[in-house]
C-alpha cells in the first residue's frame, strides 16, 4: 500500500487551488449570465447563479446582430478551415516526397518566412490592392497556410514508410491517386488536430477581422464581443435602459458563454487532438 | 550516368536520360501542378508584403501604389528615432518581453513537476485535462474576463480585497498594474498548454531512478531536484531558447484589449503603436518603418539566441 505523506497534501491542494483559479473566471461568467439583475447590481454574485433570468440569452437570440455575428464566424470557420486543409495537404504532400524535382529550393523559400515577414502595414496594402477589403476572402486567404502546420503535415506524410509508395506505383498508381487515396485516408488523426487548430484560430480571431472588414452585418461574433465588452460598457448599458430585467453585465458574459459554448461541447473531442498536435509538432518540428 | 533502354516493339530503340530536367519534370508533373498553389500563396503573400515593406523608404501614396511612390530615404526611420515614442516603446515592448520570460516561463515547469508527482491517476489526468481549457478560449474572452473580475466596481478581487479592509484598486486604469495583469493573464491562460511538452518528457524518466533514490533514502524533494529537473533540462534550455527568441514579438492584440490611453506610457509596444498609426491614422510609410525597425530587432534576437545557444549548449534551431 502506498503511503500517503505531507507532501502529497500540499501538492495535491496547491493543484486543485490551481485548478479552481482556472475555472473560477468561467464559473463567473457563466452564474453572471443567468442571475437575476437585482443580485448582479449588488455585486452578490461570487460563485453560483441567483434567481434565475434568462433575459440575457433571450435578448441575445431577439437581437438583430448577434445571432447574424454566430453565424458569421460559423461560416468563416467552415470556410477558412477548409481552405487551410486543402492547400496544406496539397502542398505537404509534394514537398513530403524525397526526389521531388528543386524540392529543397522550394523548402527555402517557405521556411524563409518564418523569420521575417513584411508586417502588418504591407500585408494590410496588399489585401487592400488585391480588392479583397470587406470580403470574406480577406480572412481566407491571405493565411492560407500556416508554415508550422505545414511542416508538422510534411513530417507525417514522411513518416508514412516508403514501401505505401512503391508498391501503390507498381500498381499503376499516380501521385495524385497516391495522395487522395492512401495519404489521406492514413492521415486523418493529424488532419484532424491540425484542423483543429486552423479552426480555433479563425473562431478565436477578432484583430484580422476587424481590420479587413467593414460592414458592420459582416462581422464575427468576436469583433462584437469586443466592441461589447471593452470599448463601451457605458454605452451598452444606456442602450439597454429599456430592459428593466437586464443588466449589461449579464448580457456581455452571456455572449462569453455562447461563444465559447462549440469548444466547451466538444472539449472532451478537442483536448484529445489539441495534445496530439502539440506532439507531432514537438517531434516533427 | 543511368540510363535505361527501353524496346518499343523490336526495332525501335528509345533512350531515357533519367538525369534531364526534362525527364523529372514530365515525370513529377502531377506533383509540381499540386505544389503550384502553395508557392503561389507563399509568392504573393509571404513575398508580396516584403516587397510591399519598401514604402517604408518612400512616401506612400495611395493613388501611386507601392512602385510608383517617390523614394524618400531614411526620413521615416530618422523621424521615428528622433521621436521621443522611440524610447517608450523599446524599452516597454523588451521589458513586457522579458518579464513574460522570466514569471511566465517557469510556471509550467513547475505545474509539470507538481502535477508528477500526483499518485492518484485519475486525479493527474483530471487536473491536466482541465489546465489546457483556457488555451482554447480567445484573447478577447480573456480580457474581458480579466478586466470584469479586476473591475473596480464589482470585480471579485476589488470585493476581496475591501473584505480585508483594503482600498479598492483601478487596476486596468493603473500603468503599474499593467504589465502584472498581462503576464498574470497569460499564465493563466497558457501555463497548462504549455506544460503538455514538459509533462511528455518527464513521463519519458525512467521510475527505476526513483526507486533507486528511495532505497537510498531520498526524500520526495531531493529526488525532484536530483532526478526530475536534471532530466527536465534539455526541454527546458531548448523551450528558453525558442522563447528567448521571441522577446521582441509581443502578443500585441492583447495589449490593444488591455490597454487604455492611461496606461500607454508602460503598455504601447511596436505591435500597438504600428496598429494605431498605420490602420487608424493611415500613415503608411512611417507605420512601415516602424514596423520594419521592430522585425529587423527581432530577427536578431533570434539569430543572436541561437547563436549563443549553439555556443553554450550545442542546440540550435538551424
Amino acid at each position: 500500500m502506498k503511503k500517503i505523506e505531507l507532501f502529497d497534501y500540499i501538492n495535491g491542494l496547491f493543484l486543485l487551488i490551481v485548478m479552481f483559479v482556472t475555472f473560477y473566471p468561467l464559473i463567473y461568467v457563466f452564474s453572471v449570465s443567468f442571475s437575476a439583475s437585482e443580485y448582479i447590481i449588488q455585486n452578490k454574485i461570487t460563485f453560483f447563479p441567483m434567481g434565475f433570468n434568462f433575459e440575457a440569452y433571450r435578448m441575445i437570440f431577439e437581437s438583430a446582430r448577434i445571432p447574424q455575428a454566430y453565424f458569421n464566424s460559423f461560416l468563416y470557420t467552415a470556410l477558412g478551415t477548409f481552405v487551410n486543409l486543402t492547400m496544406t495537404a496539397i502542398t505537404a504532400y509534394p514537398l513530403s516526397r524525397n526526389k521531388l524535382i528543386g524540392k529543397k529550393y522550394y523548402m527555402w523559400i517557405i521556411l524563409l518566412t518564418m523569420f521575417f515577414n513584411g508586417g502588418l502595414i504591407p500585408n494590410y496594402l496588399l489585401v487592400k490592392s488585391l480588392g479583397m477589403i470587406n470580403s470574406i476572402w480577406s480572412l481566407v486567404i491571405p493565411n492560407a497556410i500556416w508554415t508550422f502546420e505545414l511542416i508538422i503535415l510534411k513530417g507525417f506524410f514522411e513518416s508514412l514508410p516508403e514501401e505505401l509508395h512503391e508498391s501503390a506505383v507498381i500498381d499503376g498508381a499516380k501521385e495524385f491517386t497516391i495522395f487522395s487515396r492512401i495519404y489521406m485516408p492514413l492521415s486523418k488523426a493529424s488532419l484532424a488536430s491540425i484542423a483543429l487548430f486552423y479552426a480555433m484560430g479563425h473562431w478565436n480571431s477578432y484583430l484580422i477581422p476587424s481590420i479587413y472588414l467593414m460592414d458592420l452585418e459582416k462581422m464575427p461574433l468576436q469583433v462584437l464581443l469586443k466592441e461589447m465588452l471593452i470599448l463601451d460598457t457605458a454605452k451598452q448599458s444606456s442602450d439597454m435602459a429599456e430592459y428593466a430585467n437586464l443588466t449589461p453585465e449579464a448580457l456581455k458574459n452571456a455572449t462569453i458563454l455562447i461563444s465559447i459554448l462549440p469548444m466547451l461541447l466538444l472539449y472532451p473531442y478537442l483536448q484529445k487532438y489539441f495534445v496530439g498536435g502539440i506532439m507531432i509538432g514537438a517531434v516533427k518540428g | 550516368m543511368k540510363e535505361t533502354v527501353i524496346k518499343k516493339s523490336t526495332k525501335v530503340k528509345a533512350v531515357i536520360n533519367h538525369d534531364s530536367l526534362l525527364y523529372k519534370v514530365r515525370r513529377d508533373w502531377q506533383l509540381l501542378l499540386m505544389l503550384l498553389p502553395g508557392l503561389l500563396f507563399y509568392l504573393v503573400f509571404r513575398y508580396g508584403p516584403m516587397y510591399g515593406v519598401s514604402i517604408a523608404f518612400k512616401d506612400y501614396g495611395v493613388f501611386l501604389g507601392v512602385f510608383d511612390s517617390p523614394w524618400v530615404g531614411l526620413k521615416h526611420f530618422a523621424n521615428f528615432f528622433s521621436n521621443d515614442d522611440f524610447a517608450k516603446l523599446f524599452k516597454n515592448t523588451l521589458l513586457l518581453g522579458t518579464y513574460s520570460i522570466v514569471w511566465a516561463f517557469p510556471m509550467p515547469v513547475i505545474f509539470a513537476i507538481m502535477l508528477n508527482e500526483v499518485k492518484n491517476l485519475k486525479l493527474k489526468k483530471l487536473i491536466q485535462t482541465s489546465s489546457y481549457l483556457p488555451a482554447f478560449l480567445s484573447v478577447v474572452v480573456v480580457c474581458s474576463m480579466a478586466i470584469d473580475l479586476l473591475s473596480p466596481n464589482n470585480g471579485i478581487v476589488n470585493r476581496i480585497l475591501q473584505a480585508f479592509g483594503q482600498e479598492k484598486i483601478y487596476f486596468i486604469t493603473q500603468p503599474n498594474w499593467f504589465r502584472t495583469i498581462f503576464i498574470g493573464s497569460d499564465i493563466w491562460q497558457n501555463m497548462g498548454f504549455s506544460a503538455i511538452i514538459y509533462i511528455a518528457a518527464l513521463s519519458g524518466i525512467d521510475p527505476g531512478l526513483y526507486e533507486a533514490a528511495k532505497i537510498d533514502g531520498c526524500g520526495r524533494m531531493k529526488s525532484i531536484i536530483n532526478i526530475t529537473i536534471p532530466c527536465l533540462m534539455p526541454t527546458i534550455i531548448t523551450m528558453l531558447i525558442l522563447k528567448s527568441g521571441q522577446v521582441f514579438r509581443i502578443g500585441y492584440e492583447k495589449v490593444l484589449l488591455l490597454y487604455t490611453p492611461l496606461t500607454y506610457e508602460v503598455a504601447d509596444v511596436f505591435g500597438t503603436f504600428v496598429y494605431r498609426r498605420g490602420i487608424i491614422q493611415a500613415e503608411y510609410s512611417f507605420a512601415a518603418a516602424v514596423g520594419l525597425f521592430e522585425s529587423l530587432v527581432a530577427l536578431t534576437m533570434v539569430i543572436v539566441t541561437n547563436h549563443l545557444s549553439k555556443k553554450a549548449s550545442s542546440y540550435s534551431l538551424w
